[in-house]
C-alpha cells in the first residue's frame, strides 16, 4: 500500500452536470509548446473531428464554447437521443457506433441548422482555469464514461448504488434489496458518510430513496465548508452543486453552479474551486483527502470517443422503456465525461489512459465510485452488483510522495 | 495565510442570474421526486393526527406520541445556518 493510501482518511466526490470530456477538456489536446503537444497523453481533440449536419455539410469541432446562452434549448440527453448521437442512425442491423449523430440530434431540438452546430463547441483551456488546472496538475481520466447512454437520474443512481435498478431515464425508481446505497453501507458498518447539497432551495437529486429514508445523512454546502475547517468531515462525502438560480435568504443572487446547460459555466468553475480550496487550505485535511470531480453525463454534447462495452448489471430495459424499440441490457457505457482526481499524493500531470491505449487503458464509470468507497472503507464487504464489483477503482493512483505546498495550486475567488 | 501558485477565477458577468429561466426536465423531475417522497410524511402525519390525545392514558403513551410529533416538527424546522 502506498504512503498516500495509508494516509487517506477522506474521499470527497463532487458530481457536476451534463458536459462531455471533449467539450470541457478536449481543447488540452490542441495546446502546443515549441510545436509539440504540451499534453500528449490526454485523449483530447485534434481539431479535425466532425459530424454531418442535416444538410450533409461537415461540421468540425469549434473552440467557441460560451459560458451561457449557446446551448439553449438544452441538448437532448435522453436514451433515444443519445442512441442517435452515438450511432448516427436509427436502430437497425449492422449499425456501428461512430459518434456522428450529435449535430443531427441537436437539430431535432433547435430546428435551426446553424444553431445545431453549437453542439460541436469546446472550451479552450484558458476559459476554464479551474478544471484545466486541476486536470493538468493532478490526474485526469481519458476513459471515464457515464454509466448509461441516458440522462441524469439513472446515471447518478450508479454513483450511489452501482446500478440504476433497470432504469434508463428520469422516472421515480425504488432501490431494490439487497443493494443498498454506499452511504447506508458505510453507516451500517460504523463509518461516516454524508451527502452535501447546496442549500434547501436547490436541495438534492437523490430524493426518493435516500432523502426520503435517510434524511440524517444530508447536510448543506455551508456545513461542508465548516466540516472542512473543523476537521469534522466524514470519511465519505458526496457533494452536489446548486441546481437552479434562486434568491438567497438575504435577497442576494444565488446562481446555479451545476454547469447544466444553460447554467453559467463560470459559476461552476468557482464552485469546483471553492470545494478544492476548502480541502487545500486545511493542512490536516489536505494530506488525508482525495477529491474526485466528475460529471454525471455528457448532456448531449459532442465527444469523439466511442463508449466501450461493459459488464451487464443483471437488469434490462425494455424497448419501450428505452424508447428505441430495442432492449437495453446495460452492457455498454454512455458518453465520456470529464473526471479528475486530486490529492497531494498524485504526481503532477498524471494521465490515466483509456480506450485509446488497448494495452494499458482502464475504463471507469460511475459504478467505480461506490466500488472504490466499498473496497477502501469496507474491504468490499457489501451486497452489490457484479457490475460494481468489476468496476475499476481509482485510489491506486495515490503514490508514496507528497507534493510540497509550492507545487500545488490555489484558487483566488 | 498566503498560497503560492494562486490562480484567479473570474466571476460570471453581471446579468447571468436568471431565475425566470424556464425549468428544464431535470428540475421538473426533481420536483416530481420530492412530491413522491413527501407522501411518506403525509401518511405519517395522517396517522398522528388521527390519534385522539384523550385516548393516551399513560405517560408512556403520551411520551411515544410526543416523541413522534416532535421528530416531525423538528425535522421541519429551518436548517441552522441554512440559506
Amino acid at each position: 500500500m502506498s504512503v498516500g493510501l495509508s494516509n487517506l482518511k477522506h474521499l470527497v466526490v463532487l458530481m457536476m452536470e451534463n458536459r462531455s470530456f471533449d467539450h470541457m477538456l478536449g481543447g488540452l489536446g490542441l495546446v502546443t509548446t515549441n510545436g509539440k503537444k504540451t499534453y500528449p497523453g490526454i485523449n483530447g481533440l485534434t481539431g479535425n473531428e466532425s459530424n454531418p449536419d442535416t444538410n450533409g455539410n461537415t461540421v468540425k469541432v469549434q473552440g467557441n464554447a460560451m459560458f451561457q446562452s449557446q446551448l439553449d434549448p438544452d441538448p437532448d440527453h435522453h436514451f433515444p437521443g443519445v442512441d442517435l448521437q452515438i450511432f448516427g442512425a436509427a436502430p437497425g442491423p449492422g449499425r456501428v457506433a461512430n459518434m456522428q449523430g450529435f449535430v443531427k440530434d441537436y437539430f431535432t431540438q433547435t430546428n435551426d441548422v446553424q444553431k445545431s452546430h453549437n453542439i460541436m463547441s469546446y472550451f479552450t483551456p484558458d476559459k476554464l482555469p479551474v478544471l484545466t488546472t486541476l486536470a493538468t496538475q493532478f490526474a485526469v481520466f481519458n476513459g471515464w464514461f457515464s454509466s448509461i447512454p441516458g440522462p441524469t437520474i439513472c446515471n447518478r443512481a450508479f454513483a450511489h448504488y452501482g446500478t440504476s435498478f433497470g432504469q434508463v431515464g428520469m422516472d421515480i425508481f425504488y432501490a431494490l434489496d439487497p443493494i443498498s446505497s454506499s452511504y447506508e453501507r458505510m453507516v451500517q458498518a460504523g463509518h461516516t458518510a454524508k451527502i452535501y447539497y447546496y442549500d434547501q432551495p436547490s436541495s438534492t437529486m437523490e430524493i426518493v430513496n435516500i432523502l426520503k429514508n435517510q434524511p440524517q445523512i444530508f447536510a448543506t454546502y455551508d456545513q461542508f465548508i465548516a466540516d472542512c475547517k473543523n476537521n469534522t468531515l466524514p470519511e465519505y462525502s458526496f457533494v452536489e452543486p446548486c441546481y437552479n438560480d434562486h434568491q438567497g435568504a438575504g435577497g442576494g443572487e444565488v446562481l446555479a453552479s451545476d454547469q447544466h446547460p444553460d447554467h453559467n459555466v463560470q459559476q461552476g468553475e468557482r464552485f469546483i474551486a471553492a470545494i478544492y480550496n476548502a480541502i487545500r487550505t486545511n493542512p490536516v485535511l489536505w494530506s488525508s483527502t482525495a477529491l474526485l470531480i466528475v460529471y454525471d453525463e455528457h448532456g448531449g454534447i459532442y465527444d469523439h470517443v466511442v463508449p466501450p462495452p461493459c459488464m451487464p448489471d443483471g437488469y434490462s430495459a425494455s424497448g419501450a422503456n428505452a424508447g428505441t424499440g430495442e432492449v437495453f441490457n446495460f452492457d455498454r457505457l454512455g458518453v465520456r465525461v470529464p473526471a479528475v482526481l486530486v490529492s497531494p499524493y498524485i504526481a503532477k500531470g498524471t494521465v490515466v489512459p483509456g480506450t485509446e491505449d488497448p494495452a494499458n487503458g482502464r475504463i471507469f464509470e460511475h459504478a467505480s465510485i461506490p466500488g472504490t468507497v466499498t473496497d477502501f472503507f469496507l474491504n468490499g464487504d457489501a451486497k452489490r452488483t457484479v457490475r460494481e464489483q468489476k468496476a475499476s477503482t481509482f485510489l491506486d493512483l495515490l503514490s508514496d510522495q507528497m507534493r510540497t505546498d509550492t507545487d500545488v495550486p490555489y484558487f483566488n475567488l | 495565510m498566503t498560497f503560492p501558485n494562486a490562480i484567479d477565477v473570474p466571476k460570471p458577468q453581471a446579468g447571468s442570474f436568471n431565475p425566470k429561466r424556464p425549468a428544464g426536465l431535470l428540475l421538473q423531475s426533481q420536483a416530481l421526486h420530492m412530491r413522491e417522497a413527501l407522501i411518506k410524511h403525509l401518511e405519517e402525519l395522517a396517522k398522528l393526527i388521527a390519534v385522539d390525545p384523550k385516548s393516551l392514558k399513560t405517560e408512556s403513551d403520551v411520551s411515544a406520541y410526543i416523541h413522534r410529533a416532535t421528530a416531525i416538527l423538528h425535522r421541519h424546522a429551518p436548517t441552522p445556518g441554512g440559506k
